[in-house]
């Protein structure tokens, strides 16, 4: 009985060592950088960084980043000076865009498109407005020198708080056993294809066991609800420019008007704060402009956006 | 509870770790451990209809016990259709009712009289109820026949009804192979036990890496067909034939596997039937435990081929329409049985049914190789033709299926519902096809290598498969389940 134990934990070991191994060698998981919090409190990857994201099983999306100096994906430095024409792009993953190669990210898109302009792509997956006005507040002198500041905006996600903190639950991530587990690339494949999904659905059933269940049924939420969230929000968003400044000559949001509530979009008309829509450059697109493996913008939607933005900036200077 | 998650295989290690170090000195204490496992596995899905499987088995245990007691022919035929009109009334209740219904109300509005239906019923399938009432059934069968002496011990008759490995898709076991090994006493086997676990690793392997994989294709092109061109429905439909398979075979070869960890031997219930020479020898190699179970039950107590001709082929042709039948409650089913007994025929009548017995392909020279692989292409394009049926929601949408796949060909490449390589699922199947070539000899051996490396090299690419065919989202419940 012991002999057959034994001799599968042997065979087990030596199979997730070779597994490792494959991993490995074929880049299947993707490399996670290191994130901080520098001086300013602004949470950021650490700079020069490099490494490849990957999508799916059979790594059906690679594509290489750069961490630049200042701790964004990007193949150019962000050196704003008086005499420069500079856009800045403030977002969340999707300016971020390790889903593509940082030679083809949407700054150096709108860089072919606009001669003698470059493009800084503050970019950070899990930023909200909170995260974005703080950091431009933070680098000011910086940001002061930009002529130009496009600024990623998701009601529904971005307005959930009124004033900036780091948020701990990312950072937790950079612990010492996080780390230690992300040096587990077969782990990491494991986490990223879903794999240990099923394990934490069956210790949160477990850990259920005995307890009062409650209705499975999703929450109906009523209109009255959505709209007291919506004035929390735009309270939130009332708060977030006035604590770390909005400057509506060269600040523009870019939004998507079909998720966003008209309420908002009214109260930013009414303010004079001006937005560009992505729906309207996406939705004339006759083909895909999001990924397969996931809503991130494929290289036509970048170029869409790219064209909108490029397009902005022209007619600004006009 | 379902064979390839991860709750099951916590289970089957609590289990196993209970059965053999704390209860292995006593049989009773197994068998009830095997029984409070298997009403869990199957409670875990749906406790309520535990008190169908508890039924079904308290009838045919009372009814084996009268069946043997009365030496008069008549009241142990009354015995018998006691247990037959009892498990096929249960059956004919949950799978059939809404059917036949249906069917009535269908055959009045041919004649132009328009009837509102107001007998069918919102009835939930239970999960394995046609396997399990074939069971107890053949138990009846077997004491009837006299080939059995009914037992006396009621706790190892449930565990036979509900062994939880083949519970809810088979093997049908016979009580005689399987009763007999609950009811004495297991040792524990290093090999039985390593045989298993290459089993189960094996069936994972077709379930997942082959079944669910094609699943998302299968289903893109059979709910859109009217919009594919004809060659992406015979990709469809080729691609349906090896996810039945894998699906299927891949469940049997867990159970079988997982039963071996217990000291118990299953019957086998695929051996490579794409390797078959003609459709005889597909029903020889395709779910064998239901073929036999229809041979011992149905085909001989009808007279079988000891009579005429003509009692003969009534009688195969009842066989695969009762198959068909037993499928679902559909007339797709009865027609793709049907499809199979006009296949039979003609080997039957010509003597060649029993031909591919004994023998594989392959077992000749390189010429005779070569002809037999024309004669199992041919018989896997007869085989896939009848799957149309079997996969199709109704008869019309199948014939729509088939006119636009023979009649109006066409070609365009087919591109992934989700976006992946589909070079990558071409690749599978043909080293698919070739590794079980490989292997064709012994369906009880995936991992037959003399070898050592080469055969631990298999199993790191087999677990490797798997993570790269693993897809979460999908729905991991096993075709043979709604049956």
């Amino acid at each position: 009985m012991k002999k057959i134990f034994l001799k599968t934990a042997l065979y087990v070991i030596l199979i997730l060592i070779s597994l490792e191994i494959i991993v490995r060698v074929f880049h299947l998981a993707k490399d996670n950088p290191t994130r901080f919090v520098d001086k300013h409190k602004v949470e950021k990857w650490w700079p020069n960084q490099e490494g490849h994201s990957v999508t799916g099983n059979r790594r059906q999306n690679f594509s290489e980043f750069h961490i630049n100096k200042s701790g964004y994906n990007s193949y150019r430095e962000f050196i704003p000076t008086k005499e420069k024409k500079e856009i800045a792009l403030v977002g969340d993953s999707f300016i971020e865009g390790f889903h593509q190669n940082y030679f083809n990210s949407i700054g150096k898109k709108i860089e072919d498109r606009l001669e003698g302009v470059e493009v800084y792509e503050y970019g950070y997956a899990g930023y909200d407005l909170a995260d974005q006005l703080h950091l431009i507040y933070a680098y000011k002198d910086q940001f002061d020198l930009i002529d130009n500041v496009v600024i990623g905006l998701k009601f529904e996600d971005d307005l959930t708080r009124s004033e900036y903190h780091v948020v701990q639950d990312r950072m937790h991530l950079e612990s010492p056993i996080y780390k230690k587990i992300r040096n587990i690339k077969l782990l990491v494949y494991a986490q990223n294809i879903g794999v240990l999904e099923s394990l934490w659905k069956l210790a949160g059933r477990l850990s259920s066991i005995g307890k009062q269940r409650t209705s499975t049924l999703k929450e109906v939420i009523s209109e009255e609800d959505i709209e007291v969230k919506h004035l929390i929000y735009i309270e939130n968003f009332k708060s977030l420019v006035t604590n770390y400044g909005f400057d509506k000559e060269r600040f523009v949001f870019l939004l998507d008007t079909k998720i966003t509530p008209l309420v908002f979009l009214d109260y930013l008309a009414s303010n004079n704060y001006k937005y560009l829509d992505t729906y309207k450059a996406l939705n004339k697109s006759k083909s895909p402009t999001t990924l397969i493996y996931d809503r991130h913008w494929n290289n036509h939607g970048r170029s869409l956006i790219a064209e909108l933005i490029a397009d902005h900036t022209l007619a600004s200077e006009e | 509870m379902v064979f390839n998650s991860l709750e099951f295989f916590i289970f089957l290690f609590t289990v196993f770790v209970l059965y053999w170090f704390l209860f292995k000195r006593s049989v009773k204490i197994q068998n009830i451990l095997l029984l409070v496992a298997s009403y869990a596995f199957y409670g875990w899905w749906d406790w309520r209809f535990l008190s169908l499987i508890i039924l079904s088995t308290t009838v045919d245990y009372f009814v084996g016990i009268l069946i043997d007691s009365n030496s008069k022919q008549s009241k142990r035929k009354l015995w018998l259709w006691t247990s037959v009109v009892f498990n096929v009334g249960l059956l004919g209740f949950f799978k059939y009712y809404n059917f036949f219904v249906d069917s009535w109300v269908d055959m009045f509005s041919m004649f132009g009289y328009d009837i509102e239906s107001t007998w069918t019923l919102k009835v939930i399938l239970p999960v394995g109820i046609s396997f399990y009432t074939f069971q107890t059934m053949s138990y009846s069968f077997d004491i009837y026949y006299k080939k059995l002496k009914p037992t006396k011990d009621y706790l190892s008759f449930a565990a036979f009804v509900s062994f939880f490995p083949q519970l809810v898709a088979g093997p049908i076991e016979r009580a005689s192979n399987l009763l007999s090994q609950i009811t004495n006493k297991r040792v524990f086997s290093y090999d039985q036990s390593v045989s298993g676990l290459k089993l189960i690793l094996w069936g994972l392997f077709k379930k997942v890496v082959i079944a669910d994989a094609l699943a998302p294709i299968v289903d893109d092109i059979f709910a859109n067909y009217t919009t594919y061109p004809a060659s992406t429905l015979i990709l469809g439909v080729t691609l349906f034939s090896f996810q039945v398979y894998g699906d299927f075979s891949g469940y049997s070869d867990i159970a079988i596997g997982t039963a071996k960890l217990f000291g118990i031997e299953l019957i086998s219930n695929f051996r490579f039937p794409y390797f078959s020479r003609n459709v005889a020898e597909f029903w020889r190699r395709w779910h064998i435990s239901l073929s036999t179970w229809f041979k011992y039950y149905v085909y001989i107590p009808l007279g079988g081929s000891y009579k005429s001709k003509w009692i003969s082929l009534r009688n195969i042709t009842i066989v695969f329409l009762v198959s068909g039948f037993w499928h679902g409650a559909n007339w797709t089913f009865i027609v793709w049985g049907l499809i199979h007994a006009l296949m039979f025929v003609p080997s039957f009548l010509s003597g060649r049914n029993k031909m591919y017995a004994y023998t594989n392909i392959g077992d000749g020279d390189l010429n005779k190789t070569l002809k037999e692989l024309f004669d199992v292409l041919l018989t896997f394009c007869i085989v896939t033709f009848a799957w149309v049926f079997f996969r199709s929601d109704s008869i019309l949408e199948a014939l729509e299926f088939i006119k636009k796949m023979l009649f109006s060909f066409n070609y365009e490449p087919y591109g992934h519902p989700m976006g992946y390589r589909m070079i990558d699922y071409y690749i599978l199947i043909v080293l698919f096809i070739l590794y079980e070539y490989r292997i064709r000899k012994d369906e009880r051996e995936p991992f037959k290598f003399r070898s050592k490396f080469i055969r631990f090299i298999i199993y790191t690419l087999v677990i490797l498969l798997l993570l790269l065919f693993y897809d979460d989202n999908i729905d991991r419940s096993f075709i043979y389940f709604q049956f």
